[in-house]
């Protein structure tokens, strides 16, 4: 709750300034009520025209002063909400995009989405409907209490006989819509995961026929959503009736007992319209009060929700005081590393005791069966992920010792997995930078040998991707993620096994030109192909995490192990043909 | 009942996004139109047939409601003007029961009217959303390449949940609100005709204040669900690309982007802030200067003793119930409107074509062959732009066929047709003998077994993603199909076995596992045709081969399809299939397409080139490509 306060004192002055109008409101409110008494005194006890028409000319003006008052409170306050509402979602935005991808893994996509949409929504109710009803709440009750005790003591005591029932049914559903509320919003985040789920796997659907399955196990859900919606509009519609029939009582008592002393004549029948009229004013704060208090828990508990991730530490963040990248003549460097999901180095690690040096300018290729360790350990250079152990360096300086938009923007890195975003292929591949040229765009798109394809495009580089990319080929997308990274022109270039989707023919042409636009920088190629890694000044072999072989192609070939094997298996139908 | 006070109403509206709308939207969503309309109202209806008997009888109670309601403020003018005044204790207790019974009715009658529109309103919508579920899974495939999956999220979810609100907000009683006003104004006036007119003067130029208002605000609530859903997408995209997002540094630029987005729609929110509180304040003070009126006219009658005060203290609380469905009439009547215009979305959504459906007659044919023709076949994605061009092959039964050829030729495609998740323009394709138009499509599809290069898991665990929850599948033919794919070595880390946990579209397994998985996953389901495309291009050559190895006699007798681009992929095939531009341009055994020279020759080369340095392809050739 520390950082709400933070963001509701950053809005301080519109807050206290909402307060004012409002209590400015009440005020005018309640007089009326006191103004009326006055005019039904005058006609009871039989006074001039002029003095009733004094009073009807001052409700106008207060009711129009409150009018206007009220329009202020409520622009303020609500208002201030809707500013908070804004920090605090882009604050969640800027904090989320600091988190590493170990974070997002844990995660499910839709559970995030409600914390960012639904929750803050949530902690808005409470700061703009809440906080005023906060306010109006006790402001009412107190000033209907003493002008009814000035009224009249004991007729207050008895129209207030229903207050202990109204406290009691309160307490009751507060709790109870709180709990129900919440579990309605859970079982949504369930629905939603679910329609996504099978949205995004739909071709997987249709091609094993699980249709009928997935509409069985989305009826089961549907079913509990409605069960649970049920429960809360029971709740929900119970308060409202519950709190106007007590409201209901408390004017009953008034018109029973007030008029049973207006009848006895040591009452008037002008104190008995003031306290009903009183009584009405109340009666929706009172009604208000216990939807105040389930909005409050409910904004408190989203607020939590939201304290989840925010107290996150960026686990992987810029240092207090970050070194320039160096250009020292050690490129990339791997010491002595080792790597666990958990951080924990024993058995389960993933990457163990890794010591390589790839110089400036030279290329490191890694090969290595499936599930090695390939991608953690590139993953590790633009800090996707921190070592467990030991250190990666660039440029001669730990990763961990430079900012970390600085050492991202010198790796070009292309990822396993082709993610694209959906707009146009000239936004994905221009994705890295805001400025960049038409010809450099050109460049990278020869380079990978999109030209082709973008020729066939009716509108070319225009083209809309769809979501992931999903109306590209394999091969398109790959080959996308890959000139993405070439225009970002870093000097330092990861390639996660990114043509394994890409033909022979066109993979050796886009070799060929990555040998030329790569020249000068260094490189980390990943794949299973003896091709795209035999060119490599340095070639690992991985397995279960750690370095079996290393050498040049030859070297390796020559020795004989696992890399020959793999020559060997891929050489394999040529040897056939020739048995043949 | 009267409420000079703050409402729950304006409030709990703005509050309730309970809805989570998660991508992206990004055409304005929407069309506001008219509040009825009578096309999307009937088909409405149609969902709430079923429930037909709980809606009439919450509709009966309506006029109950009314008349308790609308009784307690004349039963209080005659306690005060009859026995008050008069002095009659008994009768004045006669009244207090009465008005006791009214407060009651009131509340009784108010609570079982919303529990069951409720009733109504939750059952209907929940087979409402099944019905859209139901109808999505039939869609083709055609429509989510051009559907953003939130877009659809938000049809069953937000978009009923806005129905939803119209039930809940009591949208669907405006007619009686009508009615109830028509009452009050029927009771003043029988009361007493002057003093009504006095008392409603105001009701002219508020109805004007309050339509300009409407209007105003109409457009903002247009603008913030627009707005909200802008957002969504956005966000949605990011957190699935926030690792792309990082590693080209573009933080900043997304925060901007987003911030963007947000400031757009908390502006459009504090504009209707501004609206509402206006309108709402508005309405309090007219209610106080019409009492203001009520006592300036009212009052000289008073003294002249031509009316009670209880007429008087009846006039007010009549006003208070007149203007506060007026107040309320605007917030119900955007609800209603909003409602309409989910309703006609989901509508929409609901008759978009399943273009790709069972034919009249579906035929399975027996006994199934597993001979597969493509007849010149025809196919483009979008118009004029054809990605197959009179493709004509046959695969025999039990044969095992390649397919091969450069990115984007068109492989994918072919296979896609072959499971019918589109139809083609031109030609024919043929399973067993029978034009896939003509098949029972689910047969059809449970006949192919197809590993998609677009590999997808589910979260869950590892069993059900082999098995996707299909029951009857024996442990032996999961273990069966574990082994063949060489899965064993994924579960080996996890000590849960095929208990294992898979998160999100499987992201705590490398890629080629991801690829192993899904490969197991078709041989669980043992078609008798099989069509692997590219299903190994992330799995090291050695576990492919063994996989090979194990496919042998999974493939033994079944009509096989494999696209690869790794010549070691297709080493056992029958024979390859070359694809180019669509087009096919070579076909034949290994051996004769060897000798043709052609670009598989030239392929092959490529890969197997036993010389250590690259053979370099001159650029005529790699034009030709
Ligand atoms: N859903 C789609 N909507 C529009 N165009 C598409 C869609 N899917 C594929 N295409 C286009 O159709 C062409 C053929 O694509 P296809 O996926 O069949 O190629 P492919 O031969 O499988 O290539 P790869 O080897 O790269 O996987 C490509 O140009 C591609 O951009
Ligand atoms: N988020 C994660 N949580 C737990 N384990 C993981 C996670 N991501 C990967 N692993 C495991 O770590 C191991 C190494 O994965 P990695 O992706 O580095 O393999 P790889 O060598 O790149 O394999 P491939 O050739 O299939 O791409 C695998 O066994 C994988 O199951
Ligand atoms: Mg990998
Ligand atoms: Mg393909």
């Amino acid at each position: 709750m520390g950082r709400l306060w933070t963001y509701v004192l950053r809005y301080w002055r519109r807050y206290v300034l909402g307060a004012l109008c409002l209590l400015g409101t009440v005020s005018l409110v309640m007089w009326i009520p006191w103004l009326m008494r006055g005019a039904v005194k005058v006609i009871e006890q039989g006074g001039s025209l002029w003095d009733v028409r004094y009073y009807a000319a001052l409700i106008a003006v207060a009711g129009v002063a409150q009018g206007v008052i009220r329009t202020f409170s409520r622009a303020f306050i609500f208002n201030a909400g809707r500013d908070i509402e804004y920090d605090i979602r882009n604050d969640l935005f800027a904090h989320l995009e600091k988190l590493p991808v170990g974070f997002y893994h844990a995660q499910r996509t839709g559970d995030l989405m409600s914390r960012v949409i639904n929750d803050i929504s949530a902690v808005r109710s409470l700061l703009g409907p809440g906080i005023l009803n906060f306010v109006n709440a006790p402001a009412y009750y107190l000033y209907g209490i003493v002008l009814m005790f000035s009224i009249d003591v004991r007729l207050t005591l008895v129209a207030l006989l229903p207050c202990p029932l109204l406290m009691y049914a309160v307490r009751r559903f507060r709790g109870r819509i709180l709990k129900s509320s919440l579990s309605v919003q859970r079982q949504m985040a369930e629905l939603s995961s679910h329609i996504q789920e099978n949205l995004s796997g739909m071709h997987v659907v249709k091609a094993y026929t699980q249709e009928a399955n997935q509409i069985r196990d989305f009826v089961e859900l549907n079913r509990d959503f409605q069960d649970k919606n049920m429960e809360l509009a029971r709740l929900r519609g119970l308060l409202g009736p519950v709190m106007q029939a007590l409201a209901g009582m408390m004017i009953l008592l008034v018109v029973g007992y007030g008029g049973w002393r207006v009848i006895r004549g040591d009452l008037l029948i002008a104190d008995i319209v003031a306290f009903i009229a009183y009584l009405h004013v109340l009666a929706w704060p009172t009604a208000a009060f216990g939807w105040m208090l389930s909005l409050i828990e409910r904004g408190r508990a989203a607020m939590e929700r939201l304290e989840e991730i925010f107290k996150i530490e960026p686990a992987i963040a810029s240092p207090a005081v970050a070194q320039a990248v160096g250009n020292g003549k050690q490129g990339i460097e791997f010491r002595n590393v080792s790597f666990a999901h958990d951080g924990k180095v024993n058995g389960e690690a993933i990457i163990k005791d890794i010591d390589v040096v790839v110089p400036r300018g030279r290329t490191l290729g890694i090969v290595g069966r499936t599930g090695a360790g390939k991608s953690t350990l590139a993953q590790l250079i633009p800090r996707l992920y921190d070592v467990s152990s030991g250190e990666v360096r660039i440029g001669g300086r730990d990763v961990r010792s430079l900012s970390l938009g600085e050492l991202r923007k010198v790796i070009g890195y292309v990822p396993q997995d082709p993610f694209l975003f959906s707009t146009s292929l000239a936004r994905n591949l221009a994705f890295s930078r805001d400025e960049v040229s038409d010809e450099e765009i050109e460049a990278a798109v020869q380079t990978t040998r999109l030209d082709r394809d973008v020729a066939i495009f009716p509108e070319g580089l225009q083209t809309i991707v769809g979501e992931r990319g999903i109306t590209l080929s394999g091969g398109q997308k790959q080959r996308a993620t890959l000139a993405r990274a070439l225009v970002a022109d870093a000097p330092f270039l990861v390639l996660d096994d990114c043509l394994s989707s890409v033909d022979a023919e066109t993979e050796d042409v886009i070799l060929r030109g990555l040998r030329s636009a790569i020249d000068e920088k260094t490189c980390v190629i990943i794949s299973h192909r003896i091709s795209a890694v035999k060119e490599a000044d340095e070639i690992l072999v991985l397995d279960e995490g750690r370095v079996i072989e290393r050498g040049t192609h030859q070297d390796l070939v020559a020795r004989g192990g696992l890399y020959a094997d793999l020559y060997r298996q891929q050489q394999l139908t040529e040897e056939l043909e020739h048995i043949d | 009942m009267a409420n000079p006070i703050e409402p729950t109403n304006g409030a709990a509206r703005n509050g309730k996004q309970s809805a989570f709308r998660p991508a992206p939207d990004q055409q304005p969503e929407e069309e506001y139109g008219k509040a009825y309309d009578i096309r999307l109202i009937r088909r409405l209806w149609r969902f709430l047939v079923p429930y037909k008997r709980l809606f009439f009888s919450a509709l009966l109670l309506l006029p109950l409601l009314q008349v308790c309601g609308l009784a307690q403020p004349y039963l209080m003018k005659i306690a005060i003007d009859r026995y008050m005044a008069g002095g009659d204790l008994r009768g004045l207790l006669g009244i207090a029961a009465l008005l006791m019974v009214a407060v009651l009715g009131e509340a009784v009658s108010g609570y079982a009217h919303y529990y069951l529109t409720m009733l109504v309103a939750q059952r209907s919508l929940a087979d409402m959303r099944v019905a859209i579920f139901a109808h999505v899974q039939k869609l083709p495939m055609s429509y989510f390449d051009r559907n953003p999956v939130g877009r659809l999220v938000t049809r069953m979810t937000s978009d009923v949940d806005v129905l939803q609100e119209m039930f809940a907000a009591g949208a669907m009683t405006v007619l009686s609100d009508f009615v109830m006003l028509v009452w009050i104004v029927a009771i003043m006036l029988y009361i007493n005709v002057t003093l009504a007119l006095v008392s409603l003067a105001l009701i002219p130029p508020m109805f004007f204040a309050i339509n300009f208002f409407r209007h105003k605000a109409r457009r903002t609530y247009r603008l913030i669900r627009e707005r909200i859903a802008r957002i969504n997408g956005y966000l949605g995209e990011a957190i699935s690309g926030m690792a792309v997002i990082q590693l080209f540094t573009r933080e900043e630029k997304s925060y901007r982007e987003f911030d963007e987005l947000n400031a757009a729609h908390r502006d459009a929110n504090q504009l209707s802030n501004v609206y509402e509180a206006a309108l709402y304040s508005m309405v309090e003070a007219a209610g106080s200067v019409s009492l203001a009126l009520l006592l300036w006219y009212g009052g000289g009658e008073a003294l002249a003793g031509a009316i009670g005060i209880g007429t008087i203290v009846a006039f007010k609380e009549y006003i208070n119930r007149f203007f506060v469905p007026l107040r309320d009439f605007s917030q119900k009547y955007t609800v209603m409107q909003s409602a309409m215009s989910s309703a006609e979305r989901i509508f929409q959504l609901l008759d978009t074509p399943i273009a790709i459906d069972n034919p009249p007659k579906p035929i399975v044919p027996k006994p199934f062959t597993g001979e597969v023709r493509f007849e010149n076949v025809w196919f483009s994605y979008k118009p004029d732009t054809p990605v197959l061009k009179g493709v004509s092959f046959t695969v025999q039964p039990g044969e095992r066929v390649a397919i091969v050829g450069a990115t984007g030729s068109g492989k994918t495609t072919t296979i896609k047709l072959l499971s019918r998740f589109y139809d083609i323009q031109g030609g024919s394709i043929k399973v067993s003998g029978v034009d896939v138009r003509d098949w029972d499509l689910s047969a059809l599809r449970r006949h192919i077994g197809v590993v998609l290069q677009d590999v997808f898991l589910f979260s869950g665990d590892v069993r059900t993603n082999l098995t996707l929850g299909e029951s009857g599948v024996s442990d032996e033919c999961i273990a069966e199909a574990v082994r063949c794919a060489n899965v064993e070595r994924v579960l080996s880390r996890h000590s849960d076995g095929l208990g294992a946990h898979v998160r999100e579209r499987g992201s705590n397994f490398s890629t080629g596992q991801r690829q192993l998985l899904s490969l197991a996953r078709v041989l669980v389901f043992q078609p008798e045709i099989l069509v692997l495309d590219e299903a190994t291009s992330s799995v090291a050559t050695e576990t492919e081969l063994l996989i090979q190895d194990a496919l042998e006699k999974v493939m033994e007798g079944r009509t096989c399809l494999v696209i690869a681009h790794r010549l070691s992929t297709i080493r056992n095939a029958d024979r390859i299939i070359v694809f180019h531009h669509g087009e096919i341009r070579e076909m034949g055994t290994h051996a004769e397409l060897m000798q043709k020279q052609g670009i598989y020759y030239k392929l092959y080369q490529l890969q197997y080139a036993t010389d250590e340095a690259p053979k370099p392809v001159d650029d005529d050739t790699a034009a030709k490509l």
